[in-house]
């Protein structure tokens, strides 16, 4: 995936404006970073490597203008070079273009392009698009008119701006890619200050007033904003207020993003429950997605969102409901939903390709979907029937940690305001309500960072768990492999001995979660005993109501609480033992190479 | 005015203030549901400073996380103290973060916001020369005494006798950048650095002017006057709650039933619960997210966050830290009470008791005045606590 920027009406602030956005961008991907800008002519630097190193770029070969487009670029097509950044331009020099997304029909484009005598410089797909424009201009289209005609002729996904000529304006479009339009107030040099990008943060600075542009929707950026159909005729837009603060982006003192956002996991719960729970009446309220009984309920997420999902599975399970987690990337071979089937969507982002594919696939087939995003207005929210947004803030690092507990939050909320009895909410959203204060006591009080120590130059990790346990297992190992470059490997626990065990040595620590005492930890227990067995070092993770502790080398403890709360606060402890061992390791923790933050292409 | 830059001073612990900052740095105490940092930023911001470095060490990640990036608007760079070798020494890691005057204050106490803009005032008359904030105490003895002669500051005197001052430095200043030179040129007694060794040292070479203010200017020293600082704050409504009625303060999302009451002054803080029957206030804040029962009496005590008072329960002149849980039927009776902290005694304080974080109090047990609770302690049901309960004791009958 990659970010685009655009901005109009800046001034001779529009350089810097840019590049503090593409910084904003960066969790969007960051292997190669570019910009246009429109002076007397058309200025672009572009350059493998990231913002800084364009910033680097920039300050050898200075460029002004004062309406400009950039692009953080995250490798699809082609490998990131300086040729393969954007903005890419046509043959004139007078055309530059971004893009976020994947152009299906480039190859055949492309290929009627160069025996036009169109020649190309890049391995990208997203280089047919100024070309088409030149195209369009040479046949004397107007830059609006050669844009439109461009767009027109693409097939698949993207959100594209563009420069065209010396006209002054920005030009851009979007299908299936995010794209949101800020309104800023404007200067002393201009009345009116457009923004475009992928993501609202790369503006916030600037401006609160958004507008989200839809699938097959053009937008033109010049002292005034127009948007426009496919058939040309004007759309009304609502203009939406964003409620939080770009301030919430910055590291503060931190040493990473994730640190900073692990820290602030208590204030993200507190956020995620407040005004949804009544503890005097023992009730939760989700407005519209309160009051449904479904037969039966399929997930579909991808990575540390699947993780949720299969959290989620056990949760509406042991409430009698039939339910399965599904990679979003593979429920098109799934049985269909049917009758009162509920299909629930776990996207961070709320713009993960496969994840929204899935949703689709469940709405053709007639399900009711569910959104479970971080993020209000993005494709997936404003796709699915009902939205359940987690509240976390804006989550930066790539490697997902608060987002991941404010899911586990939200599921327990809705399967406590749809499938749970009144007796089980009564039980849970006191123990839901305790959560931030038990997280904040791990926080204070973990030895995350000493274990981490003693364990970070293991040749692998395993991490091993039950029922609400073993989701965290394979987050756990997910969140080290991300951050750390290690092996590792999260395993159910009775699944140890059928295979997995012949891994164990004495070289591979293995860190079990474990609490309670009922018969779930018991096992776990014997499973611990297992694998000691075998020489291998054991961290247990646990509340100490059970004899854990006395077969693990080491001890990460949480407090006590029901068994699906304990799940967020073992997972608090795995996280910041991923994000020591990283550290020690001297990993680039919120972007780790090969990853990004939301995965847009399928 | 020339000074755009103000650095607050929210590294040290407060050790005196135990257990209550076991795991928080004094400044992120709170005053009336806001910690005393965010009043003192309040201060800066209302003063026009443009950018604000705080200097953190004891508990760092509970100021980073709190205030974050900026805050209303104004940028904050944190820099850290790695050891607490006193105020100058904190000072001085601000160098780098810094260019041109400055204001230095303490992050730790809650202060009057004009008197931030009268010392910048009074130093953009003074052609450049130190200035200090002074304010009048009746426990003078207990800080740095201060005399003047004609505004200038003629003897500085930390912890003097009782009665022998009437002024105290209250904490406030405006510096030019150099005072980061004399910082450095100051001999360090102990291995420590004192910000007041300095300028005793400037007042010898040249004139600190003083400036002296009025208003709010609340500290707490010991546990208890963590009550007496949220009163001040209360009576003066520095709360960020919605008012709901006169002296009462009801956050976002808190639930009081329609049949407890709520007496001025009272905060409660966002997504607090209060049960049927109970009675709430006066001087009380209830920290966010927190839960009282039913038939609960709380008055004259403040809660942090995310704790829990059982149903039946009673919480007079307390200080309850984070995650407290007191079941059904607890007892905090109420001062006065004669406490010891270390060596020293404190006589007749109206002080019912302190519970640090995560202090979790079986049903039905009580405690006499003047109880010290440590972080993490366990008091079983039924218990009668008396005197000093260390940290993760377990108490039982």
């Amino acid at each position: 995936m990659c970010g685009i920027i655009g901005c109009v009406g800046r001034g001779e602030r529009t350089l810097d404006t840019l590049v503090d956005g593409l910084e904003r961008l960066e969790y969007r991907g960051y292997d190669s970073a570019g910009i246009t800008l429109l002076g007397d002519d058309l200025g672009v630097r572009k350059t493998a490597g990231k913002i800084a190193d364009l910033e680097t770029l920039l300050d050898e070969r200075p460029v002004d203008g004062h309406i400009g487009i950039g692009h953080t670029r995250w490798s699809t097509h082609g490998p990131p070079t300086d040729a393969n950044a954007h903005p890419h331009q046509d043959c004139t020099g007078d055309v530059a273009v971004v893009h976020n997304g994947i152009i299906e029909n480039y190859q055949s484009l492309r290929d009627d392009l160069s025996a036009e005598g169109h020649t190309f410089t890049s391995d990208t797909d997203t280089e047919v698009v100024p070309h088409l424009i030149e195209r369009g201009l040479e046949m004397g289209d107007s830059p609006e008119a050669a844009f439109r005609n461009a767009i027109a002729q693409l097939d698949g996904s993207y959100a594209i701006a563009a420069i065209v000529g010396n006209e002054e304006a920005v030009f851009a479009a979007r299908n299936d890619s995010p794209l949101v339009i800020g309104i800023g107030d404007g200067t002393a040099s201009s009345d009116r200050e457009y923004f475009l990008a992928s993501d609202v943060p790369a503006f916030r600075e600037y401006t609160d007033k958004v507008i989200y542009v839809e699938d097959g929707e053009f937008a033109r950026l010049d002292s005034e904003l127009a948007v426009t159909d496919s058939d040309d005729q004007p759309v009304d837009k609502e203009v939406h207020s964003i409620e939080w603060d770009a301030e919430e982006t910055g590291k503060s003192g931190y040493d990473h993003y994730m640190l900073k956002e692990i820290h602030e996991q208590p204030r993200a719960l507190r956020q995620c429950l407040s005004g949804r729970v009544d503890e005097l009446a023992g009730t939760v309220n989700l407005d519209g997605l309160s009051d449904r009984s479904p037969s039966s309920v399929q997930f579909v997420a991808m990575g540390t969102s699947y993780h949720a999902a299969l959290y989620g599975t056990h949760l509406f399970q042991q409430a009698g409901i039939p339910a399965q987690a599904f990679h979003a990337s593979e429920y098109a071979t799934a049985t269909p939903p049917t009758g009162d089937a509920l299909v629930i969507g776990i996207t961070q982002s709320g713009e993960t390709a496969d994840t929204l594919s899935a949703l689709r696939e469940a709405r053709s087939r007639g399900a009711e979907t569910i959104a479970v995003t971080n993020t209000v207005g993005s494709t997936a929210d404003r796709e699915c029937d009902e939205t359940l947004l987690i509240r976390s803030g804006p989550e930066i690092g790539v490697a997902a940690s608060k987002t991941f507990t404010g899911q586990l939050a939200a599921l327990n909320l809705l399967a406590l305001a749809t499938v749970e009895s009144a007796r089980t909410r009564r039980g849970v959203v006191p123990e839901l309500r305790e959560l931030p204060g038990r997280v904040q006591s791990i926080l204070d009080d973990s030895n995350a960072a000493e274990i981490a120590e003693e364990y970070h130059d293991s040749e692998s990790f395993f991490f091993i768990g039950r029922r609400y346990q073993y989701p965290v297992a394979l987050e756990g190992a997910l969140k080290l492999k991300e951050i750390s470059y290690e092996h590792a490997e999260g395993f159910s626990a009775g699944d140890l001995k059928h295979g997995p065990l012949a891994l164990v040595d004495e070289d591979t620590p293995v860190f079990a979660m474990v609490t309670g005492d009922d018969e779930v930890a018991r096992k776990t227990v014997g499973n611990i005993k297992e694998v000691e067995a075998r020489d291998a070092p054991v961290v247990a993770v646990t509340d100490g109501r059970s004899d854990a502790a006395l077969y693990a080398d080491h001890v990460l403890e949480v407090p006590e609480t029901i068994p699906r709360a304990a799940a967020v606060l073992t997972n608090v402890q795995l996280q910041l033992v991923a994000y020591h061992v990283a550290n020690l390791l001297g990993r680039p923790i919120d972007k780790p190479r090969n990853l990004a933050k939301s995965v847009t292409v399928e | 005015m020339n000074v755009r830059t103000a650095v607050v001073l929210a590294a040290g612990e407060g050790t005196r203030l135990r257990p209550l900052t076991k795991n928080r740095p004094k400044p992120m105490l709170t005053a009336g549901n806001r910690p005393i940092l965010e009043h003192v930023l309040d201060a800066l911001v209302d003063a026009g400073i443009e950018k604000l470095v705080v200097v953190v060490g004891y508990r760092r990640t509970r100021v980073q996380e709190y205030f974050g990036p900026e805050y209303r608007n104004v940028p904050i760079e944190y820099v850290l103290q790695g050891k607490q070798l006193g105020s100058g020494h904190a000072l001085l890691q601000a160098r780098d973060a810094t260019a041109g005057p400055l204001v230095v204050v303490n992050g730790d106490r809650v202060i009057e916001p004009g008197s931030v803009t009268q010392v910048m005032e009074a130093f953009d008359a003074g052609g450049g020369s130190p200035v200090m904030a002074v304010i009048e105490r009746d426990d003078a003895h207990e800080y740095g005494g201060v005399r003047l002669s004609g505004g200038e500051i003629t003897d500085l005197v930390e912890k003097p006798q009782p009665g022998a001052f009437r002024l105290i430095n209250a904490g406030i200043y405006v510096f030019e950048h150099d005072i980061f030179d004399a910082i450095e040129e100051t001999p360090r007694e102990a291995g420590e650095l004192a910000l007041t060794d300095t300028i005793e040292r400037l007042m010898e070479r040249n004139s600190v002017s003083s400036v002296q203010t009025g208003g709010i200017w609340a500290d707490a020293t010991y546990p208890w006057d963590l009550l007496e600082v949220t009163s001040t704050v209360l009576a003066d409504g520095r709360v960020k709650e919605a008012p709901r009625a006169d002296g009462v303060w009801v956050g976002e999302s808190a639930t009081v039933h329609q049949d407890a009451t709520l007496r001025p002054p009272v905060a409660v803080g966002a997504d607090c619960v209060v049960g049927p029957g109970s009675v709430v206030g006066p001087d009380v804040a209830l920290g966010e997210n927190m839960t009282v029962g039913a038939n609960v009496t709380v008055e004259r005590s403040v809660v942090d966050s995310d704790s829990r008072i059982g149903h039946g329960s009673t919480v007079v002149d307390a200080v309850l830290g984070q995650s407290v849980h007191l079941r059904a039927d607890a007892s905090i009776p109420g001062g006065p009470a004669d406490v010891r902290v270390d060596n020293e005694v404190f006589e007749e304080q109206p002080l019912g008791a302190v519970l640090g974080d995560r202090v979790e109090v079986g049903g039905g047990a009580s405690f006499d005045p003047g109880a010290l609770v440590g972080s993490g302690a366990t008091i079983g049901g039924g218990c009668y606590v008396a005197g000093h309960v260390p940290g993760d004791a377990e108490v039982v009958r």
